[in-house]
């Protein structure tokens, strides 16, 4: 159902988006059978490919051109991909969006080669762009993205976190990349200087409400919606926005001490969630998102007068309130 | 040239390299990046052999090492179990390798350079993942990986820059030297995935694994030596260095 609301929202560049895919089922085409089924089953499982949508989006302020802006559009998914498959040997996840992950389905070694192929590919694509702007800014962003795991890791079970701690990682783990999407479309459709301050700071902002939603369902949400159990974060960990705003509740503190060792069963697992979900954190983050949310629609207004930018409030709405 | 000189050149490129990547909590979990400094050699050799250089080749060859590194990272994850802090930065330190690599080229524009490496890093991924293919191949096409696995980044800085006179050089010298390497380990009962398939791909011949891989080592010898005897664009300094270095890593 929200994945039929969100094609709806994308209607329009449905022919551009089919490119891409296209673009990105010819990238991932590699002579090795089993990276070719990895690959596949990557695409297969769909993903909502916001970051091509906002590179697009933001380039049609610009010279707009579908041939041009593929090669921007396609490594971003790519790198995103690629991020997710390693992700998932850090997180020892056997699932992803209901799906059985690439280190699940063979191991933590073919998910090290089938990601670094999915990266080369990305940047061997993007060399297709000879502006030295565009790989400055999207190897930067690159780079940022693994500082931020890194932070991720080392803040693990921290519980003395506090909310500067995790707006700091969720900028470099989610709203870089959008925000990176969305400069980057406008950089190369040739967009003035100010509208692609404006276009990047829209995508700071979405990206930052993205993640918090993303962290709001990871408890909201049933392990069937969700593809794995709900309050995975927690049980690697990830002390997320919910948590933090809940961390002096004593039910919580005792199941991340639990969860640090291993020693988590089903029972505190529902008895975690149970808490979380009748606390009023989920509303304060939900606010918090919303605040975001409201920021991006600000840099929406100080865009010249274009069709898109309709677009680029109702896809900001949709990730606001997205159930998925 | 002597020993001395070209020692001190791999030392400072290996400082280079760590100077680019150095991430104070990267170091701390999974330490410095792994270099092989047979792979460094190679790709010095046209600045040792007098090539026109500059810092954009300086520049170059740092990135291709830290690209060997970052993969190199990524050989070190278990198969089946990565959970550790350090397994889990070692993923990382891979990634955070490899984003430097791009970041350094794309600073200084060398865009030619990134879509090279690349290629060679798509190429190298390939034959690596073959380890885990259900699929049966020949001594021969593991020879062929091998190769791949040791020299598809140099090859991408040769072709970049149209070295290619040094590629038959550098593709016989470090299959060599793998082979030689993973031969003792074999003897020693350290048997690698790839060369256990390669034993294992022996089977298809009348003769025996040891044997064959002998066969091998004596052709890529000989090949080599005649290589350098007939060579006309390498120094006989060189050549006498390169020699040695073979000969020394049959013992």
């Amino acid at each position: 159902m929200e994945k039929m609301k969100l094609k709806m929202l994308y209607s329009d560049l449905k022919s551009d988006i089919d490119v891409i895919e296209k673009e990105l089922e010819t990238a991932l085409n590699s002579s090795s059978h089993m990276i070719n089924d990895a690959s596949l089953h990557l695409l297969q499982a769909g993903g909502k490919r916001i970051r091509p949508v906002f590179v697009l989006v933001s380039a049609k302020f610009g010279q707009y051109n579908i041939d041009q802006m593929k090669n921007i559009a396609v490594p971003l998914e790519l790198i995103h991909m690629g991020s997710l498959v390693h992700d998932d040997v850090i997180d020892d996840s056997d699932m992803r969006r209901g799906r059985r992950t690439v280190k699940a389905q063979t191991n933590n070694r073919v998910a090290m080669y089938t990601g670094d192929f999915i990266f080369a590919r990305a940047l061997e694509y993007v060399t297709s762009i000879e502006n030295p702007r565009v790989h400055q800014i999207l190897a930067r962003t690159m780079v940022e993205i693994v500082n931020g795991e890194v932070i991720q890791i080392e803040d693990k079970f921290r519980v003395d976190q506090n909310l500067k701690d995790y707006f700091r990682r969720i900028k470099r783990k989610t709203a870089l990349l959008i925000e990176s999407s969305c400069e980057l479309g406008a950089v190369a459709a040739g967009v003035d200087p100010k509208n692609v301050r404006h276009l990047k700071q829209f995508g700071y902002y979405v990206g930052m409400s993205f993640q918090i939603v993303d962290d709001i369902l990871d408890f909201v949400s049933t392990d069937r919606q969700l593809g794995k159990p709900a309050g995975s974060d927690l049980l690697h960990g990830n002390i997320t926005l919910p948590i933090i705003l809940l961390k002096d509740d004593p039910t919580i503190q005792r199941f991340i001490q639990r969860a640090e060792h291993g020693f988590v069963t089903e029972e505190e697992r529902m008895a975690m969630l149970e808490v979380v979900r009748k606390s009023d954190a989920i509303k304060e983050a939900v606010k918090i998102s919303n605040l975001y949310l409201k920021k991006a629609m600000k840099e929406v207004e100080a865009l010249p007068n274009n069709p898109m930018k309709k677009k680029l409030r109702d896809i900001a709405l949709f990730i606001g309130k997205r159930k998925f | 040239m002597d020993a001395t000189y070209i020692q001190k050149n791999i030392n400072q490129l290996k400082t280079n390299i760590f100077m680019h990547v150095r991430h104070r909590t990267l170091l701390q979990y999974t330490g410095e990046p792994v270099l092989n400094e047979e792979q460094l050699f190679y790709l010095l050799l046209p600045f040792f052999n007098g090539e026109n250089w500059n810092d954009k080749m300086d520049k170059s060859i740092i990135t291709v090492g830290i690209v060997h590194s970052s993969l190199s990272e990524h050989e070190k994850i278990h198969e089946l179990d990565a959970t550790s802090k350090e397994q889990q930065l070692t993923v990382l330190s891979g990634d955070y390798y490899s984003g430097r690599y791009y970041q350094i080229l794309a600073e200084s524009g060398n865009i030619p350079l990134i879509r090279k490496i690349s290629e060679g890093i798509v190429h190298r991924c390939e034959q690596q993942v073959r380890v885990y293919e259900n699929k049966s191949y020949t001594f021969r096409q593991w020879l062929e990986s091998l190769t791949v696995i040791e020299t598809a980044l140099i090859k991408s800085f040769y072709t970049a820059y149209n070295f290619n006179q040094y590629l038959p050089i550098v593709e016989n010298c470090l299959l060599l030297l793998r082979l030689n390497e993973e031969d003792k380990k074999h003897k020693n009962g350290e048997t690698s995935p790839i060369y256990q398939l390669m034993v294992d791909s022996s089977v298809q011949h009348e003769e025996p694994f040891e044997r064959l891989i002998l066969r091998e080592i004596d052709t890529l010898t000989t090949n080599l030596l005649d290589y350098l005897q007939t060579s006309t664009f390498l120094h006989d300094d060189l050549k006498q260095y390169i020699k040695q270095k073979v000969l020394f890593s049959q013992k």
